[in-house]
């Protein structure tokens, strides 16, 4: 039979069941398999200005469902990481030398210059696993593990979660626990807290490894409001204990009055730093509290998307963090996002910006940026479509800034007329596909 | 820190008064939609924690703290 | 579980419960367990749709089974040689088997039923003998049909059987009376012959099982946004000898089971009557199904 016989069963099929079954048979056909697996990819780029850190990272999740809604997860993510990060250490009005972190070579900072350190060439692997499956007829465990390994740090956990509904499925109870085990083994050894940087070649003051232990718990409950609302409220606990210092951070000695970094020579016939500057100390525990809210509203095609988050912790810092997003569609298979985050924390107890010789040393002292008063804003927007199977695509550009003050009773003479905190501006560009 | 005690039982004496809010199951369809789930997409949201949690001294809040890299 | 007894029959109940988000209506009809999955807003209602396609699929079975006294089809098949006059619905019946007869080459034959006789498909080894198929040959062949509408006769000892249309073709009208009743989305399912009335409102899509040799285990889910399925397959009925499966697909032609069927066959179509015949046709192919379903721009899934 040629093909063209062969097509004219299903067109002479299709037409004596119209006879037969008269009209009102819908035109189209929708059918597809499903598929066992589900694929969540992305491709991101985040960019800091002036030569800061730069990051590729590639991530992939798989998730493949089983009989009876049990679901196997897989992730993975590479990055690659570029670029330099403050070292801690203040400006100057002359150039200043530093040792690497390795204690191999040094490095020098042009005058007036916020002090950078590179050394920050470095991939990532990350992974985790993760199962989950429905206990009884309302409630569903889940129990994972994640492990990442980068060349100076290693990290290891698990995790469980246990969730019940009830009250119509409107309310949802959860209860998580997360248990990581990190080590690091950082290059060159990690630093004796608050002891100086010394020449290259000089290891004197490094230490083994060092370990790190967090436990995080989560409560939550999710409860179904109406028709269009769903709300969200999560109570965190978080609990580190080990070595929680970064050991390639510094603070620079200052004179008690007129605020300069004092200066060292390095032994004759070797490099080393040009003034002094000590590694810095964090407290060995840290424990921290959050209340989290979020609440997702649909009105009319479009859903509004706000939560907010307020941390303590026993270092003193306290955050609060709002974000929001506003999902418009067009269509029935785009949509445009767009995202505002504003975000400020209080600086932790033992920050300061320098270490003034005129003053005891303190038992913790950190300069580092991340642990000090500042505010941020990202704003971006996100437009996602469907593909032609189905398929879902997006993108995403955000702009994430950091702007920080140093306490009033920290800046030290000449500091005053130096731009001290070192603010961030940053890229944020995400390329996602769901299949 | 009694404070977020207090807190955390109000939270949760506001759920257990919300026994008798919510939707009959076949009221359900908004909710049902992609969007309209808390979490929208994992690994943006999985992206994000990284990214905060390497620059701010914050972390989690919606989840696990996250974490577990050398970046802080 | 709810029930809601709407008939003194014993075996014409239907009983109606709330699933997640949907009311499923459930009764048995044509020897298969029925249901009707409805995306209604009150209980009344759903109730009230499940009601009327019941009705409508006991009419059906009513009207074209074969172990009731006095329907058309007693009649026709004890007409002995007679002329029988036939309503419209049967009409359009007999003109639909009459095309399938002549669009696949005379392998859809509804006067195939007599094969029965001598084929007993219950998983056991008791293959008939090839003097005994050749015997009740003789009474099976659509060309020995007299079909002038509204009139049909055949000779003595020949039988029409409606069955491989009838379960399709129910739940094509109970899907159209849905639709005319402009009722909530619904999914009519007879034993695995289903059809939508319309794209589902609360979800994506009707979510479909297909079964596979394993009872819990389904081969397959399909998501089925608009249209019907129908799988023919072998999964309870067949025979086993000497290591050969027999499928209970019978080729007319031969009276034999068609040989190197596909297991199961699984067809979308804009009716269920139409993914029915279809895979029914690609069985009849035996060896050739998927050259023959790849021709014929359908959307299948094959198991061997």
């Amino acid at each position: 039979m040629s093909r063209k016989e062969k097509q004219s069963i299903s067109a002479a099929l299709a037409a004596a069941t119209c006879s037969l079954l008269g009209a009102g048979i819908p035109a189209v056909v929708d059918a597809q398999e499903e598929s066992a697996w589900d694929f969540n990819t992305s491709l991101l780029y985040y960019g800091e200005d002036e030569d800061r850190v730069q990051d590729f990272s590639v991530s992939a999740i798989a998730r493949r469902m089983f009989v009876d809604d049990r679901f196997l997860t897989l992730g993975l993510t590479v990055d690659g990481l570029t670029g330099a990060t403050p070292s801690g250490a203040i400006r100057q009005d002359v150039a200043q030398t530093f040792t690497r972190p390795s204690g191999n070579a040094a490095y020098t900072v042009p005058v007036g210059d916020l002090p950078l350190d590179d050394t920050f060439k470095d991939t990532r692997v990350a992974v985790t696993g993760g199962w989950q499956q429905p206990v009884g007829d309302t409630s569903l465990i889940n129990v994972g593990a994640s492990a990442s390994r980068e060349y100076d740090y290693t990290h290891l956990g698990v995790n469980a979660r246990f969730a019940t509904d009830f009250n119509r499925r409107n309310t949802t109870l959860s209860a998580g626990i997360a248990l990581s085990i990190d080590s690091l083994d950082p290059v060159g050894g990690a630093p004796m807290p608050l002891t100086a940087m010394l020449d290259v070649g000089d290891t004197g003051n490094r230490m083994g490894d060092q370990d790190k232990d967090v436990l995080d718990l989560v409560l939550g409950v999710t409860q179904v409001v109406s028709r269009d609302l769903v709300v969200q409220a999560n109570y965190s606990y978080s609990k580190s204990d080990g070595y929680l210092t970064d050991p390639y951070k510094i603070l620079s000695v200052v004179d008690g009055t007129t605020g300069d970094t004092l200066t060292r020579s390095p032994t004759p016939g070797v490099e080393g730093p040009s003034h002094q500057f000590l590694f810095e100390s964090r407290p060995g525990e840290r424990t921290k509290h959050s209340i989290y809210g979020q609440a997702k509203y649909y009105m009319n095609g479009k859903v509004l998307d706000a939560s907010y988050r307020y941390m303590t912790d026993d270092w003193e810092i306290d955050s609060h963090t709002v974000d929001l997003r506003y999902r418009i569609p067009f269509g029935t298979d785009r949509y445009i996002e767009p995202h505002l985050r504003f975000y400020t924390q209080t600086e932790a107890e033992f920050y300061q910006l320098s270490v003034p010789d005129s003053q005891p040393l303190p038992s913790f002292a950190s300069s580092d940026y991340r642990l000090g008063d500042f505010d941020a804003i990202t704003a971006g927007v996100k437009y996602g479509w469907k593909t032609r199977n189905d398929n879902e695509m997006s993108i995403r550009a955000e702009w994430y800034g950091q702007s920080g003050t140093v306490p009033a009773n920290q800046i030290i003479g000449n500091q005053a007329n130096r731009d001290n905190y070192p603010d961030l501006n940053a890229i944020i560009v995400q390329f996602g596909y769901r299949f | 820190m009694n404070r977020m005690i207090g807190l955390a039982v109000v939270v949760v004496l506001l759920s257990a008064g919300c026994s008798s809010m919510g939707v009959e199951p076949w009221e359900r369809d908004v909710l049902a939609k992609d969007e309209m789930q808390l979490t929208t997409d994992a690994l943006e949201a999985a992206t994000d924690d990284h990214i905060y949690f390497s620059k701010e001294a914050s972390s989690g809040g919606r989840g696990f703290g996250g974490g577990g890299c050398g970046c802080n | 579980m709810d029930i809601a007894s709407s008939r003194n029959n014993q075996q014409r109940e239907i009983r109606l419960c709330l699933a997640e988000d949907a009311w499923h209506g459930r009764f048995r009809a044509m020897g298969s367990p029925c249901e009707l999955v409805c995306e209604a807003a009150k209980r009344a209602d759903a109730l009230e749709l499940t009601e009327l396609i019941a009705q409508e699929a006991w009419r059906i079975e009513d009207k074209l089974s074969r172990y009731l006294d006095g329907n058309i089809v007693a009649r026709i098949n004890s007409a002995d040689g007679k002329p029988v006059g036939v309503d419209d619905e049967t009409a359009d019946l007999l003109d639909f088997a009459e095309t399938l007869y002549e669009l696949s080459e005379r392998r859809f034959d509804v006067t195939s039923g007599v094969l029965r006789r001598v084929w007993q498909f219950d998983g056991g080894d008791q293959v008939p003998d090839p003097q005994s198929v050749r015997n009740i040959l003789q009474y099976v062949g659509w060309h020995q049909v007299d079909w002038r509408r509204p009139v049909l006769q055949m000779p003595r000892g020949m039988e029409i059987d409606l069955g491989g249309i009838g379960k399709e073709y129910a739940v094509d009208r109970c899907a159209s009376l849905i639709r005319t009743r402009d009722g909530s989305p619904s999914l009519v399912n007879f034993g695995g012959d289903l059809a939508a009335t319309e794209t589902p409102r609360r979800r994506r899509s009707w979510k479909v099982a297909v079964e596979g040799d394993a009872p819990e285990e389904p081969e397959r889910m399909i998501d089925l946004k608009q249209g019907a399925l129908a799988t023919s397959g072998d999964a309870r009925r067949f025979l086993m000898k000497n290591g050969v499966r027999y499928g209970h697909i019978l080729d007319p032609v031969t009276g034999w089971p068609v040989p190197d069927a596909p297991r199961s066959i699984t067809i979308a179509a804009q009716s269920c009557v139409q993914a029915g015949m279809i895979s029914t046709l690609a069985m009849l192919k035996g060896a050739a199904a998927e050259t023959f379903l790849d021709s014929q721009d359908v959307v299948s899934w094959c198991r061997r």
